[in-house]
């Protein structure tokens, strides 16, 4: 089959997590402008409903379905109406997450409310969505599950414990999901947003400066990785995290523009 | 497919004689793009399969030509290049996919064959990288990947020698995509695992059905499954994707 005939996801749908925003409405979107039928999950109906809208325009079916992503029998029951709407769930994309639990606080500070808090949003929540549909991904004999990561899951900062922590537990997820799974022809993969930031003010635009790609992710960057990573095109990769950082994290703690001297040494 | 067109471009895939590099060259032609291959000798083995890969790009109506250069020796690659990109376009993607893998006890070897093994899997990918992208970085724009064994950070007996030159590819990888994104030219890998179509102790059967057991995903990768990373990545969709390397090994390096 030509190449671009494999990234085709017409007949297949996404459940898309914290959909009613930023990458999340991204995701979607690609996803259904590559051919999918969308499940929208998130807390607030509004969002959700306007992501909704951008589908439909789109040509593609959308389910808003109000979900706290951290309680597993509302994931259980969104995602047995998922299944009851559409027929089958062939993508997975557990993209909720965020939070800023416990930020700035020494170990001695952190309170057992920061650590659930971390954890739940950004790693129980995943635990959650991708337990709910396993089953029926292994009885159809197909399943893609798409994490979402961060480039905080890959290494370590001062005072910096629940997000980092619980980004890479999503890492960790990824794996045991591709190797517990690998023979009902499910896949796992998770993506590594370097900054995207949600508005691109001025303000946050001057600061741009010190990425190495001087300049931040743009939003509409992520649909097509997630497009990629959902599609047969990446039917032998999984358990593999992509960054999409503008090389951020291969760049490590490099001083914002620093070149080092050049020339022969004296 | 809504994305990941790369109508207009033109793209080099280098070392295009094996299955793999079939298989990297005709996805980019499918999506798209002009291309052109290079090939190390003019032995008749090499033209018949650098022919029979241009035929299948030309005969779903894309351009292309194949050269006969050694992709180290600079000065030769220089004028092979200019010739090439006077006569077609500029080249917009780099596809380094000239791979040695050699595969003896370290013992065994000699500097001789370090510097063979150098030439062959590291200076046939940085050359060819310094001679194309001037250009890329002039015209601020391109896309440069390289084909890297998992064996940079795995280790397999008798492979001491080619896990050293993956390793040198995958940091080359690291820093020039930093230097390099700034100038809109981004600088990836694209990682394998054991292969079908590569040299190594899998063409053996017994080790044959034990990597089939050993992969998560059960079975030896084939050209087919890099197809859609190095589309991905020459796409303009990837502009943010920098100094990665995209692992395509059917599971093997999240467990193993």
């Amino acid at each position: 089959m030509p190449i671009l005939d494999r990234f085709d996801l017409s007949g297949r749908t996404a459940i898309v997590t914290g959909a009613g925003s930023n990458l999340g409405r991204e995701m979607s979107l690609a996803l259904a402008e590559a051919g999918a039928d969308i499940v929208g999950v998130g807390r607030r109906p509004e969002p959700l409903e306007e992501t909704g809208a951008m589908v439909r325009d789109h040509g593609r079916r959308y389910l808003a379905r109000s979900t706290d992503v951290t309680d597993s029998s509302d994931v259980n029951a969104m995602v047995a109406e998922a299944i009851a709407e559409f027929g089958t769930i062939e993508i997975l994309v557990n993209n909720a997450g965020g939070g800023s639990a416990g930020r700035g606080k020494t170990l001695s500070e952190l309170t057992d409310e920061d650590w659930h808090e971390g954890i739940n949003t950004n790693l129980t929540s995943a635990f959650f969505c991708s337990r709910a549909v396993v089953e029926h991904f292994v009885e159809h004999g197909f399943g893609r599950i798409i994490n979402v990561t961060s480039g905080w899951g890959y290494r370590g900062a001062r005072h910096r414990f629940m997000y980092p922590i619980s980004k890479a537990g999503v890492i960790s997820l990824t794996k045991a999901l591709a190797m517990s799974y690998a023979r009902e022809n499910i896949r796992a993969s998770c993506i590594a947003p370097g900054a995207f930031p949600h508005e691109l003010t001025p303000e946050v635009e001057n600061r741009s400066g010190l990425q190495p790609a001087g300049r931040f992710g743009r939003l509409e960057e992520i649909g097509p990785l997630a497009v990629f990573l959902a599609s047969d095109a990446s039917e032998y990769l999984s358990g593999e995290t992509v960054l999409i950082d503008g090389g951020a994290i291969a760049a490590g703690l490099t001083p914002a523009g620093m070149v080092p001297a050049t020339g022969e040494a004296n | 497919m809504a994305f990941f067109d790369l109508s207009g471009k033109h793209a080099l895939v280098t070392g295009a004689t094996g299955p793999l590099q079939r298989a990297l060259a005709i996805a980019l032609a499918e999506a798209g793009a002009d291309v052109s291959l290079t090939t190390a000798t003019n032995e008749m083995a090499e033209e018949v399969q650098a022919n029979s890969i241009l035929n299948e790009c030309w005969s779903i109506g894309r351009r292309g030509e194949a050269l006969t250069v050694a992709l180290a020796d600079e000065p030769a690659l220089s004028d092979a290049i200019a010739g090439l990109e006077a006569r077609i376009a500029p080249i917009d993607i780099l596809v380094n996919a000239a791979h040695a893998a050699p595969i003896l006890p370290f013992l065994d070897t000699s500097s001789e064959h370090d510097a063979a093994a150098f030439t062959a899997g590291v200076a046939s990918v940085l050359t060819p990288t310094r001679v194309v992208g001037r250009g890329m970085v002039e015209r601020g724009s391109g896309r440069v990947i390289n084909l890297a064994s998992i064996l940079h950070d795995r280790g397999v007996p008798n492979c001491a020698l080619y896990s050293a030159t993956q390793g040198a590819i995958v940091g080359f990888t690291k820093s020039l995509g930093i230097e390099w994104i700034r100038s809109g030219v981004t600088v990836n890998a694209l990682g394998i695992g054991f292969y079908e179509d590569l040299p190594g102790p899998q063409h053996d059967a017994e080790i044959h059905a034990a990597l089939e057991r050993y992969i998560p995903l059960r079975r030896l990768g084939e050209g087919s499954d890099l197809q859609g990373a190095v589309v991905y990545l020459a796409s303009d969709e990837a502009g943010f994707v920098a100094s990665e390397l995209i692992v395509v090994d059917g599971s093997i390096t999240a467990h193993g």
